[in-house]
């Protein structure tokens, strides 16, 4: 049996789950650009309802963190540049090199950020199908007439379904290497072409394997999606999203 | 009746290699054709032109009298395929998801897609199984998954690549049967293998291929004999003088 990544949808029955598409994809915007304004107290909020939202649909967040371990390092190198280039108050002073206050602090909030950004969209995959995701990008781009909605939601339909295959080579490849002692060559450069180059190679092969499998069973733009149905469980959550929104802005 | 007639069938590669060499090949419908050959020797080939995921260079392949190149999407309709790697076949997010992708490539509205999963999963006996996330199945699973979403587009002809290709006793058995009742119940079967001891004793005809050509063909009974020369290693019970027995009996 495959061992699946967890950055991928997995059926349920939680809220989240059955949220419409539409709502879900207008509350990660919504969230997302106020956590993006907000201070250590609206972050602590919105950390709050991201939590609760986590253990709510069960996300595999053990699991999650190993997907996330070079997502981290990002933000390890984030919160390093900003505390190393902030001028301010010196908390650490080597040589000439000053770990600034502000800079911590502000390289701490950016990195928060960033961190619920990163689960709100980890919990939206984790609840959604690749399918309803392309129906709900297709329905939001209806409006504009000169975008080729059915084609970008096409795309984004087929790059969900595509992260969970790609991040699935990498370990697969990963472990072969490992099986073949990689770890005792300390050049990381030796081992990343490693890695890519058979990684790149592998998915687009599986790619091709996916499309000609896919156009056997009749693949178009033009098919029957999924049938998008706002109900008052929706448009209570929104209203809800929405407080607790106004809340954070007016802190 | 003929369901499928190809003639003068020529495939060539990008790079220059011949894939297929003037195939003439007639399949009544209702049919069970086991194709076998060594690697390379153009079986996949052959079948990708029956729902035109190749086209030909020369020659034309008619499905159910109308040329594949002048309908794709019937030839892909009425052509079911099931490859060898069943995972890479696998685009939905749970196993109902997976079955419902070719209906909803139909067009068709969704109580029509529902009844076609219903049927195509209970078939196959996944009924149980409709809100699982496929790639947890067992190989054997997996294939009779990639068997409903071809149901569910109700072809009338169903070429399986290699069906019983890494997969365990049970497995094999699963799948097989799978086979035996699709043929049953009215489907012509084409099923490519190079493993002819797990599915010859259900099957009309024997085609053999070598170099892109077609080398044998006629009652299976008639030319295992000799197959061997081909590349193709014939069931232990022909080496034995006896009848090839079912792997369901």
């Amino acid at each position: 049996m495959a061992e699946l990544t967890t950055f991928s949808f997995q059926p349920g029955t939680s809220l989240l789950h059955k949220l419409d598409v539409r709502f879900k994809l207008l509350f990660l915007i919504l969230i997302s650009l106020i956590s993006l304004g907000g201070g250590f107290t609206g972050l602590g909020i919105l950390t709050g309802l991201v939590t609760a939202l986590i253990i709510h649909s069960r996300l595999p967040l053990k699991s999650g963190f190993k997907e996330f371990r070079f997502f981290l390092i990002f933000l390890l190198l984030v919160l390093g540049a900003r505390m190393l280039t902030t001028p301010g108050t010196a908390l650490i002073e080597i040589k000439s090199i000053a770990i600034t206050r502000p800079g911590l602090m502000s390289g701490v909030l950016i990195c928060w950020r960033l961190v619920i950004i990163a689960l709100l969209g980890f919990l939206f995959v984790f609840t959604t199908p690749s399918s309803e995701i392309k129906a709900a990008v297709e329905w939001f781009l209806k409006p504009a007439a000169f975008i080729p909605g059915k084609r970008i939601a096409t795309m984004m339909g087929l790059i969900a379904r595509f992260i969970p295959v790609i991040l699935n080579q990498a370990r697969e490849t990963a472990d072969a290497q490992r099986a073949r002692c990689v770890q005792n060559r300390k050049n990381p450069l030796y081992r990343l072409i490693r890695l890519g180059l058979p990684l790149i190679r592998r998915t687009f092969e599986q790619a091709d394997r996916l499309i000609v499998a896919m156009e056997a069973r009749c693949y178009s733009e033009n098919r029957t999606d999924p049938a998008l149905c706002a109900t008052r469980i929706d448009w209570v959550a929104l209203l809800i999203i929405i407080i607790i929104c106004g809340w954070i802005v007016s802190i | 009746m003929d369901i499928i007639e190809i003639e003068n069938l020529k495939h060539c590669f990008v790079d220059g290699t011949l894939g297929l060499d003037r195939i003439n090949l007639k399949i009544r419908a209702g049919a069970f054709v086991v194709v076998a050959g060594p690697n390379g020797s153009g079986k996949t080939t052959l079948i990708r032109h029956l729902n035109g995921l190749l086209l030909p260079t020369d020659g034309c392949v008619k499905v159910a009298g109308v040329s594949v190149q002048k309908d794709l999407m019937r030839a892909r309709r009425l052509v079911g395929m099931m490859f060898q790697d069943a995972d890479s076949q696998i685009v939905g997010e749970t196993v109902y998801g997976d079955v419902a992708f070719g209906p909803e490539n139909l067009r068709l509205d969704h109580d029509q897609i529902r009844e076609r999963v219903a049927l195509a999963l209970d078939a196959v006996g996944l009924k149980d199984f409709a809100e699982q996330r496929p790639h947890l199945l067992s190989g054997g699973e997996k294939r009779r998954l990639a068997i409903a979403g071809i149901l569910a587009m109700e072809p009338k002809v169903i070429a399986f690549d290699e069906p019983f290709a890494s997969l365990d006793y049970p497995g094999v058995k699963q799948v097989l049967k799978q086979i035996i009742t699709l043929h049953q119940a009215g489907h012509t079967i084409l099923v490519i293998t190079h493993d002819l001891e797990k599915v010859l004793a259900h099957a009309d005809r024997l085609i053999i291929m070598q170099k892109g050509k077609i080398v044998r063909d006629g009652v299976p009974a008639e030319i295992v004999g000799d197959i061997e020369t081909f590349g193709v290693r014939a069931p232990c019970a022909s080496h034995l003088g006896i009848e090839v027995r079912s792997w369901l009996n």
